[in-house]
């Protein structure tokens, strides 16, 4: 056990100002989708992160060895919440989401994590010289098959396609042989077509509409066209606080969600956007560079992963709002409206701050 | 587990750590240049497109300038009318609406299917006009079911209206939609697919001042397409109010006069009129073409109205008073999309009622040109008063022989007794001396032979002939024979009536060569004439022929004289023929004009003015195919006189 004074130093605050940025700029940002108000959502954004703060401060004074010891029950506990979700989850057509005492929670989020540790936890302790062996990865095909298509079955594209590729991020840092990673890159693509063929139609229209969103203005392009409208119209600085006419005159949909970036493009121009992406490029380099100095291979993959995590969420929303990839419903963790994503980042920034604390390499 | 191979390990993890840092900062680094495409690159165009979001521009029609007569009586204006329109985004089956519409209201299916195309094109929260001039039966059907037709709404909106109806229809002519071919000319008119514009007549030449300036107001909308404010940028400028010349007293009445002519007006009810009608197919194209005024000649055949032309005019300010061409038809019709069932009606009336006569119609003026003829010989010093030549019925020149119009001849005839009785030969022997030089001059000071600039597009010069225009459009020289026969106002002679009219209100001023105008003067800007310089004592000599004609024991319209509660009037009748009468035929005997087919009757002219004394009018009258001057043409001239003098004083 370390002391209360050398937790407090061990803390990355770095990390959790650089996320106090991110949050301060999606309160701001909601304040002004919502015309200038606290209500609905800017206050409740402000309260949920400091709650997700109290969950880092907390994870810094759990040893990491304990969130070690909880990675399989804490794996099987997300794999049947999410077998449940199937029979009571809620959503318009589709099951994601789950109500527990008033709150609404969407357990893919965390899963996320649940498949990044899980991964990482089976990955140490394998002994170093099967690593070579194809044998190896057979047992991660279930590990993150069975989530990936659970969530899949919600149906949750987007959440499902993150999860498998934070889960092969790992696999890759793990130290796969690049002849498998040859391999999976070419059965990957060749599983396209089949993929296809499997989506929803509605999951087959988002796509259609990515590759020509222009064809059907006000149909199903509408929010891509109207983002990168906004997102254009903005130029280099932008229209200026509260003065977003795309946002304010509704033509922007999901503006406090999905595409909360493109109402901060439109207000503060390619600056304020490329500003949000440096402090996610810097809040990820920092975690990389603390998975550098941990200890134990579970503590490195586990960071790696969940600065993959981080990435993946900033990449898809940013890609889909700017129309690079088709409108998946992805949330903008920590300046976009949305509990669970937000808690999930904060509960990843938490395990990190943990094993930065507890799982040093001792000099 | 050796340390060395778990040092190996580790480096290997963060080297692959490395490898995907890298690789995130890459992709980051291609979003980043995706930002600068979209917010930097294209900036100017999502601007655009961002404006188009925000802000529906709008053209506000401005109100047109409305047409008056001389007392202020409305010519044509503007009603309030109501248009159907319809907002695509709020329409769930476009199609479907229309159609369930066009139950309700008249709504024929290419209109249908020019909405939808339309729709289309436009962006869906843009109203898009369906149907103009709803009447007050479809608005009321609409109303009681609106609650069908979500996305359906109509507006008041204004329409022009001319509600004297045909009768200033050759004046005001009439404004239709915009066509395209206006639009390729003016680009300016693209955002304004709603206005119309004068197509003919004073609509047509008045049109900027009739105009006005279109306001814009841009609408915020949002993206359900909703108003959520207006913001006014140009109030529209309403166009300028015109009064005009006529006075629609003189007008109604000369119209009536015209289209009577000798004839009985009939009652429809009367017996065996309907069934005479379903015969005549003349009667049948005017009958549906609108017009529901039938006669019956003196023979008791039922005959459609005269056509023909009227023009009354101040020979002073040049103001015309009253311009009638028949037949008429409905101006009205055209400021909605025009139906082609109406127009081919138009366009098949035997009797062109889209002919502006009075400016546009070319007739041979007949006798009504010796006062051209007399004028330049007494100029030039040929005849005088006193002159005389003998008429013996006919002249012969060369191996050809020109006849007068009455067999037997007149006898020793000089210039006021010629013009009295109108003699042709007197005129052939003058002419002959004067030669068409000089007569040519003469009919160009007097206002034949180029255009009177009158406000309303589309008037003809005429055909005063000469020796170089001879050559030029026939190849041919000019020979005695043809100086001859114009002399007589036939052959190549060709003016309109507003010509005419023009002619003998400077004959009868003597002072200015007077030009007609339509527009109301400006009263402290009265227009100033060039001076005629016509020889006084010539004129008078001339008035003093034209006034024998009325007044004298022999004139050709010694019946039809003005009253003297009038002041009388001095005129000139004329007779033109159309169809050249061979020798077998003036053997035999002419045969009447009444007994001829119609298209085969001799035009009547008359022109005149009054009063005698101190004169104010001047008329030019042309009945198409109306038999003779004297007996169909003067009376009519007589009448509208009359009513001008009573309706403007003197």
């Amino acid at each position: 056990m370390i002391g209360i004074g050398k937790v407090l130093v061990r803390i990355p605050w770095h990390i959790i100002f650089l996320a106090s940025i991110l949050v301060v700029v999606g309160s701001l940002a909601l304040y002004s989708a919502s015309e200038g108000s606290w209500v609905p959502w800017a206050g409740r954004h402000a309260m949920r992160a400091g709650a997700g703060l109290a969950i880092v401060i907390t994870f810094a004074f759990i040893d990491f060895k304990y969130i070690r010891a909880i990675v399989y029950p804490l794996f099987l506990a997300t794999i049947i919440v999410l077998i449940l979700l199937l029979f009571i989850g809620t959503g318009s057509g589709v099951s994601r989401w789950i109500t527990v005492g008033g709150f609404t929670f969407q357990p893919s989020e965390p899963a996320k994590i649940a498949v990044i540790m899980v991964l990482a936890r089976y990955f140490d302790e394998q002994p170093a010289e099967k690593f070579q062996s194809i044998l190896t990865y057979v047992p991660t095909l279930v590990l993150v098959g069975v989530p990936f298509l659970l969530v899949l079955k919600q149906p949750d594209l987007g959440t499902a396609l993150m999860l498998f590729l934070g889960a092969m991020a790992v696999i890759f840092v793990a130290g796969i042989p690049w002849r498998y990673v040859t391999v999976a890159f070419i059965s990957g693509c060749a599983a396209i077509p089949l993929l296809w063929m499997n989506l929803h139609a509605y999951q087959k229209a988002r796509v259609m509409t990515f590759l020509n969103p222009e064809a059907d203005m006000l149909g199903t392009g509408y929010q891509i066209t109207q983002s990168k409208i906004a997102l254009g119209s903005g130029g280099m600085f932008g229209k200026g606080f509260l003065l977003g006419s795309q946002t304010h005159l509704n033509y922007l949909p999901e503006k406090q969600t999905d595409f909360v970036f493109t109402m901060i493009g439109e207000e503060f121009g390619l600056v304020g956007n490329l500003f949000i992406l440096l402090i996610y490029m810097l809040i990820i380099a920092a975690i990389l560079h603390i998975s550098y100095r941990v200890a134990s291979r579970f503590a490195q993959l586990t960071c790696v992963g969940i600065a993959v995590m981080l990435f993946l969420y900033m990449f898809v929303n940013v890609a889909m709002v700017t129309g690079l990839l088709p409108v998946v419903g992805a949330p903008l963790p920590l300046i976009s409206y949305g509990g669970t994503a937000m808690l999930t980042v904060f509960a990843g920034i938490g395990i990190v701050t943990s094993a930065n604390v507890h799982d040093r390499i001792e000099q | 587990m050796n340390r060395a191979k778990e040092r190996d390990f580790r480096r290997s993890i963060s080297r692959r750590g490395a490898i995907l840092g890298v690789g995130q900062l890459l992709l980051t680094g291609f979003l980043g240049g995706r930002l600068y495409q979209l917010q930097v690159t294209q900036n100017r165009r999502y601007t655009r497109l961002s404006d188009k979001n925000q802000f529906d521009l709008r053209v506000v029609a401005p109100p047109r300038g409305r047409i008056y007569d001389n007392k202020m009586r409305l010519i044509a204006g503007n009603a309030e009318s109501f248009q159907l329109r319809m907002t695509p985004m709020h329409v769930k089956d476009m199609a479907g609406t229309l159609k369930s519409l066009s139950k309700i209201i008249d709504l024929p299916e290419p209109v249908q299917a020019s909405v939808l195309e339309k729709a289309k094109n436009e962006p869906s929260f843009r109203e898009l006009i369906v149907r103009r001039n709803l009447t007050q039966r479809e608005l009321a059907r609409l109303a009681i079911r609106s609650a069908y037709f979500p996305g359906v709404s109509y507006e008041k909106s204004l329409r022009r209206i001319y509600p004297q109806g045909a009768l200033t229809c050759h004046v005001t002519g009439y404004v239709s939609p915009i066509s395209s071919a206006e639009i390729e000319r003016d680009s300016s008119l693209r955002q304004m697919p709603d206005l119309s514009t004068g197509k003919i007549g004073v609509e047509y030449a008045q049109e900027p001042s009739l105009r006005g300036m279109p306001g814009y107001e841009r609408i915020e909308v949002n993206a359900r397409g909703r108003p959520i404010r207006v913001l006014r940028d140009t109030d529209p400028r309403a166009g300028n109010d015109l009064q005009l010349s006529i006075d629609i007293g003189v007008q109604l009445h000369a119209s009536k006069a015209l289209r009577k002519g000798r004839s009985e007006v009939v009652a429809f009810n009367e017996k065996g009129v309907q069934a005479g009608l379903a015969a005549n197919p003349e009667l049948v194209a005017h009958i549906t073409s609108g017009d529901d005024l039938i006669l019956r000649d003196e023979k008791g055949r039922l005959t459609p109205p005269e056509s023909g032309a009227a023009v009354v005019m101040d020979i002073h300010t040049g103001n015309v008073v009253s311009l009638v061409s028949t037949p008429m038809y409905d101006p009205n019709i055209f400021t909605e999309k025009l139906l082609t069932r109406d127009w081919r009606r138009l366009n098949n009336h035997p009797r062109r009622p889209l002919l502006n006569r009075s400016t546009s119609g070319m007739y041979a003026p007949g006798s009504t040109f010796k006062m051209v003829v007399g004028l330049a010989a007494l100029e030039a010093g040929i005849i005088s008063e006193k002159s005389s030549f003998f008429c013996k019925g006919d002249m012969e020149l060369g191996n050809a022989t020109f006849h007068c119009w009455r067999k037997g001849g007149h006898g020793r005839m000089n210039i006021t007794s010629a013009l009295e009785q109108s003699c042709d030969v007197y005129f052939y022997e003058v002419a002959l001396k004067t030669g068409i030089k000089r007569i040519r001059n003469m009919a160009l000071r007097l206002g034949l032979g180029n255009i009177t600039g009158l406000d309303i597009p589309g008037e003809k010069a005429g055909i005063i002939p000469s020796h170089e225009w001879k050559l030029a459009t026939h190849g041919k020289v000019w020979t005695p024979g043809e100086t001859v026969v114009a002399a007589i106002g036939q052959g190549y002679v060709l003016a309109t009536p507003l010509q005419l009219a023009v002619m003998t209100a400077r004959i009868a001023n003597g002072k200015f060569a007077v030009n007609p105008t339509i527009v109301m003067h400006d009263p402290d800007n009265e227009p100033v004439f060039e001076p005629l310089d016509v020889s006084e004592s010539a004129l008078a000599i001339i008035r003093k022929g034209m006034f024998a004609v009325t007044g004298g024991q022999l004139g050709t319209a010694r019946n039809y004289a003005l009253p003297k509660k009038y002041g009388g009037m001095a005129g000139k009748t004329g007779t033109v023929q159309v169809k050249r009468i061979t020798k077998q035929q003036r053997e035999d005997g002419i045969t009447k004009n009444i007994d001829r087919p119609w298209k085969e009757r001799d035009h009547a002219l008359f022109v005149a003015y009054a009063p005698i004394i101190k004169p104010r009018y001047a008329i030019s009258v042309v009945v198409e195919h109306g038999g003779s001057g004297s007996s169909m043409a003067a009376p009519i001239a007589r009448d509208i006189m009359a009513k001008t003098i009573s309706e403007l004083g003197v």
